[in-house]
């Protein structure tokens, strides 16, 4: 069984393998040159790489191969109906539907819309749900644009997914992605008079935790936020070793539902490591408590790392992947307690996904 | 007939092949045969505006654009415009 590292940058896509120790890794690539690669992932059913792909002159489209990087078919149709009065700006994350729901792949995208494909990511369908949310009037755009960053399916409830867009919120669909509706109970949204709206939260990476999948983990513009009850009410979690609630990346350990890590920023105005210490922020206690993992992470380091650029892997102990914006891609085998640097000098890196194949 | 030649990005996109002899009546006849048409339009079918378009020389801006008909024999060259970083 073989491990590899998808990482996404400004000038394509870069694909490094190891084995299960993950200490050892080869670097290919770069595929997909010319393009930016805001998110590349494997999707488990069938190994097909899919990749959200970006140029300043041809726009977004989706590309995938499934032969490993070889080669690259483009998505045949993808774009906004005109009615919609929205135009396709970025292609910004894929998710492989689950098992079972075969060719379904959900895309998010700018501005603030959801994608499906049911035919293994040729045709791209607009979900109206998304696109003609009764509330779009109240959503407006991050620094990094209306991006539709996270879709997390619940692993077991076919029905139930749930979307995260900037800055707009968090959206839970109990019908399939038919309808949505806001899931921001709790959650700050600072820059707006009313602190706690229904919606217009900047949420930054959503995930959901496959082993408990009503539990659901949020860092958002406003505060690293948890939720138990499938995005019904929030509760905020730091203070409590956390330097910092600002931050993009999130990631999971697959077999434990109180694990998280983060990767905080100084401020919102400030977006570089909190004191110039390029690290590892990991939870066990469900974000009651928060420690500090930096062993063979550079210091000082003014590093950021892009909400799509953390990752983990389903292995035991859990693999923990960091791309940063100065194009090291920095690897932990052992969840978080040690580092080493599987790549350095690439392209910046925007997106980092892990996966295994044989 | 008239050729078109594509830059680097879209002739891979187009399975490496970065020259097309085809018949079109029109500078956008044309431009839409292409196997990278949805890379050079967008979802509404209008140029994107960093894709400019050569007819023999001439930018096709400063003739008719896409509606510039063509008689056989043109040249079409697709030159992405300077931006990103």
């Amino acid at each position: 069984m073989g491990v590899v590292v998808l990482a996404g940058t400004r000038k394509g896509l870069f694909l490094l393998e190891s084995d299960e120790a993950r200490r050892e890794w080869e670097l290919r690539g770069p595929f997909l040159t010319g393009w930016m690669v805001f998110h590349a992932v494997v999707d488990p059913r069938d190994g097909v790489v899919h990749a959200a792909t970006n140029n300043d002159v041809y726009g977004a489209s989706v590309h995938r191969s499934a032969d490993r990087g070889e080669s690259w078919t483009r998505a045949e149709e993808l774009g906004l109906p005109e009615d919609s009065g929205l135009t396709l700006e970025k292609a910004w994350h894929v998710e492989p539907g689950r098992p079972g729901e075969d060719g379904r792949l959900w895309l998010g995208a700018a501005p603030g819309v959801l994608f499906r494909t049911d035919d293994g990511g040729e045709t791209w369908a607009p979900v109206d749900g998304i696109v003609r949310h009764e509330t779009r009037e109240r959503w407006y755009p991050g620094a990094g644009g209306m991006c539709c960053h996270s879709i997390a399916l619940d692993p077991d409830e076919p029905e139930r997914m749930y979307v995260g867009i900037s800055a707009a919120g968090v959206f839970r669909s109990d019908d399939g992605g038919e309808t949505f509706t806001p899931a921001n109970r709790g959650t700050a949204a600072d820059f707006l008079p009313d602190p706690f709206p229904e919606l217009g939260q900047c949420v930054h990476k959503l995930l959901v935790h496959p082993a408990r999948p009503e539990r659901l983990w949020q860092q958002n513009h406003c505060g690293v936020y948890r939720s138990d009850d499938r995005g019904e009410s929030w509760e905020r979690l730091e203070g409590n070793g956390l330097p910092s609630g600002f931050g993009f990346p999130l990631a999971l350990d697959h077999r434990d539902p109180d694990a998280a890590f983060v990767v905080p920023e100084e401020s919102s105005e400030n977006r570089v490591t909190p004191n110039g210490r390029l690290g590892v922020y990991r939870t066990r206690d469900g974000g009651a408590s928060w420690e500090l993992l930096t062993d063979g992470l550079p210091q000082p380091a003014w590093g950021a790392v892009m909400r799509e650029g953390f990752s983990s892997d389903r292995l035991d102990p859990a693999g923990i992947y960091l791309g940063t914006q100065s194009g090291s891609l920095f690897v932990s085998p052992d969840a978080g307690e040690t580092w080493l640097e599987a790549a350095s000098q690439l392209p910046p890196i925007l997106s980092v996904e892990a996966a295994e194949w044989s | 007939m008239v050729v078109v030649l594509l830059p680097s990005l879209l002739a891979a996109e187009a399975g490496g092949r970065r020259r097309f002899e085809l018949e079109a009546p029109t500078v956008g006849e044309a431009l839409r045969a292409l196997p990278v048409a949805n890379l050079v339009f967008d979802e509404r079918g209008a140029l994107r505006p960093l894709v400019n378009v050569y007819v023999d020389g001439v930018d096709a801006r400063d003739r008719e654009g896409l509606a510039t008909a063509l008689t056989g024999g043109e040249e079409i060259r697709l030159v992405a415009a300077i931006a990103g970083g």
